[in-house]
C-alpha cells in the first residue's frame, strides 16, 4: 500500500522526447506523443524516476492538492491461498519486501492472485518498486515466478531485465569454495528458512 | 568547561537536504558541548595525511607515490578507461581528498598510458543525482575533460554471467575496454557488509542495476548477501576488464593513505584488517553507551550522518557486536527491517532491539533521499524546523518518516524538549567532525572512563576473532596498518 503524494509534470519547452523517462517508468505512465512526453497521472505513483534521469531536467515532482491511497486487498481472498503462494516465493506473508511503502509479500500475492500479471501492474495497484525504485523488483519476480507467471520486460525499457538467484539456489561447490570467507551461506538460510516458516498464530 | 567542539562539517546545497540557510545553529554550538579526541581514546590511533598541515597536497602526493607500484601496462594508448567512482567518497572529510585521488588517477593513468580516453564513471546509492552534484561541486568533469557522469542503477544495464547465475551492471560501468576500481575503505553501512569483502562491494552496489542490488537485499540473507559483488567481480566478463584498485584508505581520525593493488583481493585482506580494527574500536566503544540523545547535524541521509567515523545507521545497531559474524541480524539491516511483522513486533526471536540506548533522536540537519522511517518508527525523534519536515515528505522514499517523528520549531526549543523528555544528560553529535566526536561533557567522560578496557578487548579478543570469521591471517594487522 503507497500513499500517493506526488504527480510528474512535464516541461514541454525543456523536453527533447529523448525517451528516458519512458524507459525508467515502473508503472508504464509515460509515453512520447509526438516527441514530448506526456504523463498519465492515473497510472504516475510519483515515484521520481523520470524527474532524477531526465537528461533535461523537463521533469518537477509537483504535490497533489489531495493525495491518495493504492493498495491490495487480502480480505476478500483465503489467507491460505496468499500463504501457499508466499512459501512457494521462499518468503513469509507479513514479512516487508518495500522499504519506502511497508508493502508486505501478503499484499503482493493477493495482487498476483487477483489478476496482476508483470511487475508493472503489481507498482500500479500497491505502489512497490515506487519508493527508492531500486531494493524490492526481486521478490515481485519471485512471487510472479512462483504462481507459474513469467513476464517479460518493457520493451526498449530499462524498468527491469530479469529474476536473479536465491541463497537456495547456490551451488554446493560455490558455497564450498568461499565459506571460510564470512559469508555464512548454511546459516543464512537457516535464518531464512525459519522466517518463511514461522507464523505468529502457531507461536501465539 | 573543557575542551572545545570540533568544527562540524558545513551544509551542502542538495536537492535532497533542505536548503543550508535554514541549518541557523549547530548542535555542537551548545554551551554544554564539549570533543573527544580519537587519539585520546585509543593509543594506536593511526597518523593521518589528511587533514594535515600540507592539507590536499599530501593526498596528491601520496597517491603518485602509491600508483608507481601498479602495472598499468595493460592499457595501451589507444584504449578507453573507465575511472568507476562512488558517492560515498565524497562524503568523506567534506569531499575533496576523494576528488584529489579521483584527478591524480586520471593523471597518472594518461601520463603513464598515453591514452586520453579516461572516463569518469560516478554510481550512486538511492540519491541517483547525488554524484552529479559531487562532479559539478569538485569541478570533476573539467578534470576529465567533458568526460565525467553519474549513473543510477535504473540506467541501461547488461547481463553479467557470474558462477550463481546471472546478475545485472551497468553498461556504462563496462562500456570502456578497462576498469578502474577507485573508491575508500570506510567502513560504512556495516550493518549490511559486515565488514565482508568491503573493497569488491561496489561491484554489486553502485556499478550495478536494481536486479543486483535486490538479490543482495532479498535475496541472498544478511550475510550471504556479500557474496553478490564477489559473484560478479568474479565474472570472466568483469576480470577481463579489471585493471587495478586504488583506495582512500580511511580510519575514524581521517585519511591514512592511499592503498592500491592490482590484485582486489590483497586489497581487501588488508582493509579488512584495517577497518575491524580502528572502526571496531570506536564502534564498540559506542556500544558501551548506557543512554543518549543522538543529534543528527550532518550533510547526509538519516542514516548515512557521522560521528567519529561511525554513521547513525551503526549506532542504532551498537547494542550487539556488528563484526561478530555469528551474530545472524543486526538491530538494523533491511533483512531485520523486513522481519517485523504487522503488529510491530518482530516474526523470528532472533530479531535484536534497536539499540535501547538512544532514548531521543534530534534531527537538526539530515537529507532524505533514503528509507528512514524504521529509525522514526523505533526511535523517538524530533525534528528542527517544519522546512526539513516538508523535505522527507516530499521524498518517495520517506513517505512515512513524519508519520513518527514530530516537529520543534527551532533547535533551542528542540533540545530543551529533549533533555525533558529523554531524561539523560548524555548527547552524541553526529556532525563529521574530524579527528574526533563532539558530545555533552557527561558522556565525554564516560567515553573516556570506558575506552582503555574497550581498545584492550579488541585487540586481545575481539580482533582476532573478527579476522578469523573472514578467513583472514591475523598476522596482516601487523604487516598492513602499523
Ligand atoms: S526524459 Fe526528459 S527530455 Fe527525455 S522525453 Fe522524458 S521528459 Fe522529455
Ligand atoms: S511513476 Fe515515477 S517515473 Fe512514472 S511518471 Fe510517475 S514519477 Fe515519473
Amino acid at each position: 500500500m503507497k500513499l500517493i503524494t506526488l504527480v510528474a509534470k512535464i516541461d514541454i519547452e525543456k523536453c527533447t522526447g529523448c525517451r528516458t523517462c519512458e524507459k525508467v517508468c515502473p508503472t508504464i505512465a509515460i509515453k512520447i506523443v509526438n516527441k514530448k512526453a506526456v504523463v498519465d497521472e492515473t497510472l504516475c505513483r510519483g515515484c521520481g524516476n523520470c524527474n532524477q534521469r531526465c537528461p533535461a531536467d523537463a521533469v518537477s515532482m509537483e504535490k497533489l492538492a489531495e493525495p491518495y491511497r493504492v493498495g491490495v486487498s487480502i480480505d476478500d481472498l483465503p489467507y491460505n491461498k496468499i500463504d501457499e503462494l508466499c512459501q512457494r516465493a521462499s518468503l513469509n506473508p507479513e514479512q516487508i519486501i518495500c522499504y519506502c511503502t511497508m508493502t508486505r509479500a501478503e499484499e503482493v500475492a493477493a495482487a498476483i492472485l487477483k489478476g496482476a500479471k508483470s511487475p508493472e501492474e503489481i507498482s500500479q495497484q500497491t505502489g512497490v518498486r515506487t519508493g527508492c525504485k531500486v531494493e524490492c523488483i526481486q521478490p515481485v519476480l519471485r512471487l510472479l515466478d512462483a504462481y507459474g507467471i513469467k513476464p517479460v520486460p518493457p520493451e526498449g525499457g530499462y524498468q527491469w531485465y530479469g529474476i536473479t538467484p536465491t541463497i537456495w539456489d547456490i551451488p554446493s561447490e560455490v558455497k564450498d569454495k568461499y565459506n571460510a570467507r564470512g559469508f555464512y551461506f548454511e546459516e543464512d538460510i537457516r535464518l531464512l528458512n525459519e522466517v518463511k516458516d514461522t507464523r505468529k498464530e502457531a507461536k501465539r | 568547561m573543557s575542551k572545545k567542539t570540533i568544527t562540524p562539517q558545513k551544509p551542502r546545497i542538495s536537492q535532497y537536504g533542505v536548503d543550508p540557510k535554514y541549518i541557523t545553529k549547530r548542535v555542537s554550538e551548545f554551551p554544554d558541548m564539549t570533543s573527544v579526541m580519537l587519539k585520546e581514546l585509543f593509543p594506536d590511533t593511526p597518523q593521518v595525511i589528511y587533514p594535515s598541515e600540507k592539507g590536499i597536497a599530501e593526498v596528491r602526493e601520496t597517491a603518485e607515490k602509491a600508483l608507481k607500484k601498479i602495472d598499468m601496462s595493460m592499457i595501451k594508448s589507444t584504449d578507453s578507461v573507465n575511472v568507476c567512482a562512488s558517492h560515498h567518497g565524497f562524503t568523506l572529510l567534506g569531499g575533496e581528498p576523494y576528488a584529489q585521488l579521483l584527478r591524480t588517477i586520471r593523471d597518472v593513468i594518461a601520463q603513464r598510458t598515453g591514452t586520453q580516453d579516461i572516463r569518469l564513471r560516478a554510481g550512486v546509492g538511492l540519491r541517483f543525482r547525488e554524484t552529479e552534484e559531487y562532479i559539478k561541486a569538485f569541478k570533476l568533469d573539467e578534470h576529465y575533460q567533458g568526460k565525467a557522469k553519474g549513473m543510477a542503477p535504473v540506467d541501461q544495464g547488461i547481463p553479467i554471467k557470474t558462477e550463481i547465475g546471472t546478475l545485472y551492471g551497468l553498461k556504462a560501468v563496462y562500456d570502456a575496454d578497462w576498469v578502474v576500481h577507485a573508491h575508500n575503505s570506510d567502513v560504512r553501512e556495516v550493518h549490511f557488509h559486515r565488514q565482508v569483502d568491503r573493497a569488491v562491494k561496489p561491484f554489486g552496489m553502485s556499478y550495478a542495476r536494481i536486479e543486483t542490488r535486490s538479490t543482495y537485499h532479498q535475496n541472498l540473507g544478511p550475510r550471504g548477501a556479500n557474496f553478490t559483488a564477489r559473484a560478479i567481480f568474479d565474472s570472466e566478463f568483469v576480470q577481463n576488464k579489471f585493471a587495478f584498485a586504488a583506495f582512500l584508505d580511511m580510519s575514524p581520525v581521517g585519511v591514512v593513505g592511499v592503498d592500491v593493488d592490482n590484485d582486489l583481493y590483497a586489497l581487501n585482506d588488508r582493509l579488512t584488517a584495517g577497518g575491524c580494527r580502528y572502526y571496531g574500536k570506536i564502534m564498540t566503544l559506542l556500544g558501551e553507551i548506557d543512554e543518549c540523545i543522538a543529534a543528527l547535524d550532518f550533510p547526509c541521509p538519516v542514516p548515512y550522518v557521522f560521528a567519529a567515523g561511525v554513521i547513525y545507521a551503526n549506532f542504532a545497531g551498537a547494542n550487539v557486536d556488528l563484526f561478530d559474524l555469528d551474530v545472524p541480524l543486526p538491530p538494523y539491516t533491511w533483512y531485520t527491517e523486513a522481519f517485523y511483522g504487522k503488529d510491530g513486533k518482530p516474526l523470528i526471536d532472533k530479531v535484536p532491539p534497536v539499540n535501547p540506548a538512544i532514548k531521543m533522536a534530534l534531527h537538526n540537519y539530515a537529507w532524505g533521499g533514503y528509507p528512514s522511517a524504521f529509525f522514526s518508527e523505533h526511535i523517538p525523534t524530533l525534528v528542527v524546523g517544519g522546512e526539513q519536515a516538508e523535505v522527507m515528505n516530499r521524498d518517495p522514499q520517506n513517505i512515512e518518516y513524519m508519520s513518527y517523528a514530530v516537529t520543534a520549531d527551532n533547535l533551542d526549543t528542540a533540545m530543551r524538549f529533549a533533555y525533558n523528555s529523554a531524561k539523560t544528560d548524555k548527547v552524541i553529535i553526529f556532525d563529521g567532525a574530524a579527528g574526533g566526536i563532539n558530545v555533552s561533557e557527561p558522556l565525554a567522560r564516560l567515553l573516556l572512563e570506558k575506552a582503555p578496557q574497550v581498545n584492550k578487548r579488541v585487540d586481545e579478543v575481539l580482533l582476532p576473532k573478527w579476522l578469523r570469521q573472514r578467513g583472514i591471517d591475523t598476522q596482516i594487522i601487523k604487516a598492513a596498518v602499523l
